[in-house]
């Protein structure tokens, strides 16, 4: 079935819906025909009978709670060090369980891949010398740790939590934008959102059968204190922060007094033949698994950057023996690089002899000459990305560009073909929001669901962040950028 | 030949310092014609010396000294045999060039191919280039004997010119610099060939006044690239190059480390906490020996800790390395 | 759960600062009062006085209104009342999750109404009025912080902050002013000083406890002995000794190599102020006495360094 662009906008919803307007991204609570999809429906109602007011009085009062309880991130630049809230929108989005059922097999096929292929690349390279993924891309993306060459990783997990970027398509369907296998933030978000939500709507939650999420600290610390170092089956499990000064310090904060663990700075630990100590008013007590918040790069002095103090010096070298664990493992951020994503449905299939249950979206890779010229053609249609950059940086959204934008972006992808890829521009699906003024509006929104990876199996609490881009038409869900977060009802 | 080296460094300290982690790269290493029969490290104030070995086989002691000192010092003692190599040619077919393409596509030895933190092309380097004539105009052995003699006659080798961080470009001006600026200006120029070329860390047995002036930085550095279609089975071999010393590398070169470039393989590389400079002085002595007496079994190392895996990665690198051994 | 080194000592410093900052501010507000009454030269000096016993060192040459500028609010003074609240805030940000939100809250507001002062080109404001709300805020935290936070180990390092500068910074000003005094060898007070006995007791608000002991009646020995010795004025030196001691017993002992040492330096001390009569203190003595009582307090501070925050990690692996 297929309808006009003007079908969809002249369609009339009731209040506080008369400016929603439908058109080709798939709506999660409309269908096209503009009748309420069913899950949607307690909703629906329930919205077009609250008083506006109310919802008014509903959204401050869940900003009051956020700001109370120091849900905040540090916005940078000020001496200040001033503290907002993130920006969040007060309707829930909902996800039927047949939907989440394929999200969540998708999520763990593709993450018990990426698992084995970091693994294999950081030892017999078995998928470099068949040739299914060049070696070029791997031995040239900055995220690579020759380091870890040979190193062993308690049960060669190199991946412990990771928070995947899906979007929808116009037809429904779910896709894979972007894996995040470094530091992925934002859960605290997507934990806290629950509880004032919880507040605000009790009846209506209840009314829906939202499966719950409170679980995440306690699975988190499950899966942290399973890669114990060998000996350690009372292991002493930190979360290490680059501290207060760092953007998303609430939520290391947060999720170390979810698990009941120390939060610790670089500064607190010393590393002494071998074995890694924190210093506490009793002495010295040994760390065995370390939940890093704090990039490669910073982790240690005498193996990466010298010039970093947030890290602790000689802590690689008990890594590398294992004396003590580190998860995120070092050097997983090559399997997130925007170049190597083109290659995971490939990687999937290497090491799994299966077809990807979620695809990825059809991306361009510059560094190939044919793809660089189809690339080159196209500026005004597609998404160019710089591969190295993350936050919503350094992209080009070819349709919303100027021709100078995108004439720049054409010499940068000349001068730099490895650091460019380009993907067709997708409408992501949009969700209700509720916009200045009263009203509710549509909003294009992603989902990034969190996955405990524990080997062959991984724990992924039902729900997840999803990002909104508040801005009328914006298709930025970054924090940084604009946007705002929702929270993701995953229904029984 | 045999050798006995001994290697101390000693760092003393403007004020009392703590908390020092330190890695050592100096055990010589054992492949090929070259094996250490013996490797001790001392170091004062006591610690606890561990150690490791990467993924191109390099040897890396670490330790660390929690207390107050103010001075550091650190012994290695070694016993090494040396062997010429014997299989390499005047010169090999132009044909070569296409082996080393093809290898270059691989990207098999990527990180020898392209430029590393020292080993940086520039607009001076170009101009030396070009000066030198430097181009695929001959096959790659004969062009890289050729460049080791030109880098030896354009540079004067003036010890303290530079420090361990100046980028080469101080030196492609000056046309002065230390055998390190030697190595990574050469290093940059191969790989700009097309050529894999890697930064080796060692000492050399000098036989000559002229020489011995040349170690006045105590340890040596040079340069091995991959030269394809020699050696046993015409597997291809690492050849090494001094451009300090002007010669093929035989058995007077004793290889400690191997990387992309010093930034990989600094003999000593260390952090402290506290606030002070501190004075590095450095000794070497490298002298022919009988062979040892009886055995020839090393010191045993004990292993830090259960890292058990292989130190060699990708199987390629594997099969290289044993490749070169036959 | 232990805590950790890094986090006490941040929790020990805010409360250093802060109590320092209020320290500073009671000393001002008291003296810019006095001034209001006196015009001699004998107030110049004593002026100069009250300065160099909050152990500062103005640059030359300021005039009075520029120097009550320095003192509060010069961040390059790092005694200064401005610079101290926001270094005690700075430490109280880095151990935000140990303490409450009230007393996070409470540390912000101080910090940005003084900071607020503090950007003004040409302060015209009231001093007093200032440093009163200096004074309020410091106190208004220092109670939050007592009703809701939970009396354990950072507690406990809040306390010791607050106690040993208070020790540190009342034994300075006692010290500046029996100097001067004691070298005019009165054993009474004349007029024209009477006035300098009031501000000194009113400093450490003090004046008002004195009278209920001693009558108005100002004698220069039932001073010292009120403020050295009393064991119930909160500004008293040796009450100030008997918290530290008892943040002491509270703390765990250390199994380390001199691991007591903090507890018995405490100890020491208290027992010293404990037992001491003004009477034993020699004619003159005050400065040696309140010397050396300085003296045993850097060394406390030093021990719980050493023990429970900086300790050498080579000892404490051994342990």
């Amino acid at each position: 079935m297929t309808m006009t662009g003007d079908a969809f906008a002249r369609r009339r919803f009731p209040a506080p819906f008369e400016n929603y307007e439908l058109g080709e991204p798939f709506d999660e609570m409309f269908h096209a025909s503009g009748t309420s999809r069913p899950y949607y429906q307690g909703i629906y109602d329930f919205l077009q009978e609250l008083p506006a007011e109310e919802l008014r009085l509903h959204k401050q009062a869940a900003d009051q709670t956020f700001l109370h309880q120091g849900i905040t991130f540090t916005v940078y630049g000020r001496d200040e060090g001033t503290e907002r809230i993130i920006p969040h929108d007060l309707l829930p989005r909902i996800i039927t369980a047949q939907e989440w059922g394929k999200v969540e097999a998708g999520l763990e096929q593709r993450i018990h891949a990426l698992n084995l292929f970091l693994r294999d690349i950081y030892h017999e390279g078995r998928i470099l010398a068949d040739g299914v993924v060049p070696r070029e891309i791997i031995y040239s993306c900055k995220h690579f740790r020759r380091e870890m060459r040979g190193v062993h990783v308690p049960k060669g997990n190199y991946l412990t939590v990771v928070g995947t970027d899906l979007i929808r398509l116009p037809d429904g369907e779910f896709v894979v934008l972007e894996d995040n296998l470094r530091v992925p933030s934002g859960v605290s978000y997507m934990l806290t959102s629950r509880q004032v939500l919880k507040r605000i709507f009790p009846k209506l939650y209840q009314a829906c059968g939202v499966r719950p999420i409170d679980h995440y600290g306690q699975a988190l610390l499950a899966t942290l204190r399973n890669l114990s170092p060998e000996g350690r089956p009372e292991p002493t499990v930190v979360l290490l922060s680059p501290g207060v000064y760092n953007s998303a310090y609430f939520e290391h904060s947060f999720l170390a007094r979810q698990m009941g663990i120390q939060l610790v700075e670089g500064r607190d630990l010393v590393v002494h033949d071998n074995i890694v100590y924190m210093r506490t008013t009793s002495g010295l007590r040994r760390v065995d698994v370390i939940y890093r918040r704090i990039d490669d790069d910073f982790i240690d002095p005498l193996s990466f950057r010298r010039d970093s103090i947030l890290g602790v010096p000689g802590l690689f070298n008990a890594y590398r023996t294992g004396n003590v664990t580190l998860a995120n493992a070092i050097g997983t951020g090559v399997a997130d690089d925007k170049a190597l994503y083109a290659y995971v449905p490939k990687i999937i299939k290497y090491y799994l002899g299966q077809e990807p249950v979620l695809q990825n979206v059809e991306t361009f890779l510059a560094s190939d000459p044919v793809e660089r010229r189809h690339i080159l053609a196209n500026l005004d249609k597609f998404v160019v990305k710089a591969v190295g950059e993350s936050g919503g940086y350094g992209m080009l959204i070819g349709p919303h560009s100027t021709r100078e934008q995108q004439e720049e972006f054409g010499r940068k992808i000349v001068e730099d073909p490895r650091n460019f890829i380009a993907q067709p521009t997708i409408s992501l699906s949009t969700a209700p929001c509720f916009v200045e003024g009263g009203n509710i509006e549509p909003r294009h929104i992603d989902l990034r669901p969190y996955i405990l990876y524990q080997g062959e199996r991984s724990v992924i609490v039902p729900g997840g962040l999803t990002r909104v881009a508040l801005r009328k038409g914006s298709l930025v869900v970054n924090s940084s950028q604009g946007g705002g977060s929702k929270d993701t009802w995953v229904l029984n | 030949m045999f050798y006995s080296i001994r290697h101390v460094t000693r760092f003393q300290y403007s004020s009392p310092v703590s908390e020092s982690v330190m890695e050592v790269r100096m055990r010589p290493r054992s492949e090929l014609l070259q094996q250490c029969l013996k490797f001790e490290l001392h170091v004062t104030p006591r610690a606890r010396v561990q150690f490791y070995r990467d993924y191109l086989g390099n040897t890396v002691h670490y330790f660390d000294v929690p207390g107050q000192h103010n001075r550091l010092a650190v012994i290695a003692e070694a016993v090494v045999e040396v062997e010429a190599p014997r299989d390499i040619p005047e010169a090999v077919p132009m044909a070569a060039w296409d082996a080393l393409d093809a290898m270059s596509a691989s990207g098999e030895l990527y990180e020898f191919q392209t430029a590393s933190h020292f080993a940086q092309p520039s607009a001076e380097l170009h101009k030396l280039m070009k000066e030198l004539r430097v181009a695929r105009r001959e096959n790659p052995l004969t062009l890289l004997r050729g460049l080791t003699e030109k880098m030896h006659g354009a540079f004067e080798y003036a010890p303290q010119s530079t420090r361990v961080d100046s980028p080469i470009d101080e030196a492609l001006v000056s046309r002065r610099g230390v055998c390190q600026d030697f190595s990574h200006i050469m290093i940059a120029m191969v790989r700009g060939l097309g050529i894999p070329c890697r930064y080796v860390s060692g000492y050399l047995h000098a036989r000559s006044e002229q020489e011995s002036r040349a170690m006045t930085l105590a340890t040596h550095s040079w340069v091995e690239a991959w030269i394809p279609g020699i050696g046993a089975q015409q597997q291809g071999l690492w050849v090494g190059f001094d451009p300090t010393s002007n010669c093929v590398c035989g058995d007077r070169h004793i290889r400690a480390a191997i990387g992309r470039d010093y930034a990989d393989v600094p003999p000593t590389k260390g952090v402290f906490k506290g606030r002070a400079t501190s004075e590095l002085t450095v000794a070497v002595r490298v002298l022919p020996t009988d062979a040892p007496a009886d055995d020839r079994e090393e010191l045993v190392l004990l292993p830090a800790g259960n890292s058990g895996s292989s130190p060699l990665a990708d199987q390629h690198w594997e099969q290289m390395q044993q490749q070169q051994q036959q | 759960m232990d805590m950790l080194s890094r986090v006490c000592d941040s929790l020990y410093w805010m409360s250093r600062y802060l109590e320092r900052a209020e320290h500073t501010a009671r000393v001002l507000e008291v003296h810019l009062g006095l001034q209001l009454e006196s015009f001699s030269a004998a107030s110049q000096r004593h002026w100069q006085r009250m300065i160099t016993s909050l152990g500062l060192e103005p640059p030359e040459g300021l005039s009075d209104p520029e120097l009550v500028q320095w003192v509060c609010f010069d961040p390059s003074n790092r005694l200064s009342i401005v610079s101290s609240i926001t270094f005690a805030r700075d430490n109280a940000r880095q151990v935000r999750e140990h303490t409450s939100s009230e007393m996070w809250e409470q540390i912000n507001i101080l910090f940005h109404h003084v900071r607020s002062h503090a950007v003004q080109e040409d302060w015209e404001g009231e001093p007093a009025d200032f440093l009163r709300s200096v004074r309020d805020g410091a106190h208004l935290f220092q109670g939050i912080t007592d009703s809701t936070m939970s009396h354990g180990q950072g507690w406990q390092f809040i306390q010791l902050g607050r106690y040993i500068e208070r020790v540190n910074a009342t034994s300075l000003l006692l010290d500046h002013h029996f100097r001067h005094f004691e070298a005019e060898g009165a054993e009474t007070i004349n007029f024209e000083e009477h006035s300098e006995w009031i501000g000194l007791l009113k400093s450490l608000t003090a004046f008002e406890a004195y009278c209920k002991v001693y009558t108005a009646d100002l004698k220069p020995a039932r001073v010292a002995e009120f403020l050295l010795l009393s064991g119930e004025f909160p500004h008293s030196i040796r009450f100030a000794v008997d918290q530290i001691d008892t943040v002491m017993r509270a703390l765990p002992e250390a199994m380390r190599p001199a691991g007591n040492r903090p507890a018995r330096l405490a100890g020491k001390l208290r027992a010293m102020l404990g037992y001491t009569q003004m009477d034993e203190i020699a004619p003159g003595g005050m400065h040696d006495f309140l010397e050396d009582v300085q003296r045993q307090c850097t060394q406390i501070h030093n021990a719980v360094q050493r023990v429970y925050i900086d300790y050498p990690i080579d000892a404490a692996v051994e342990a």
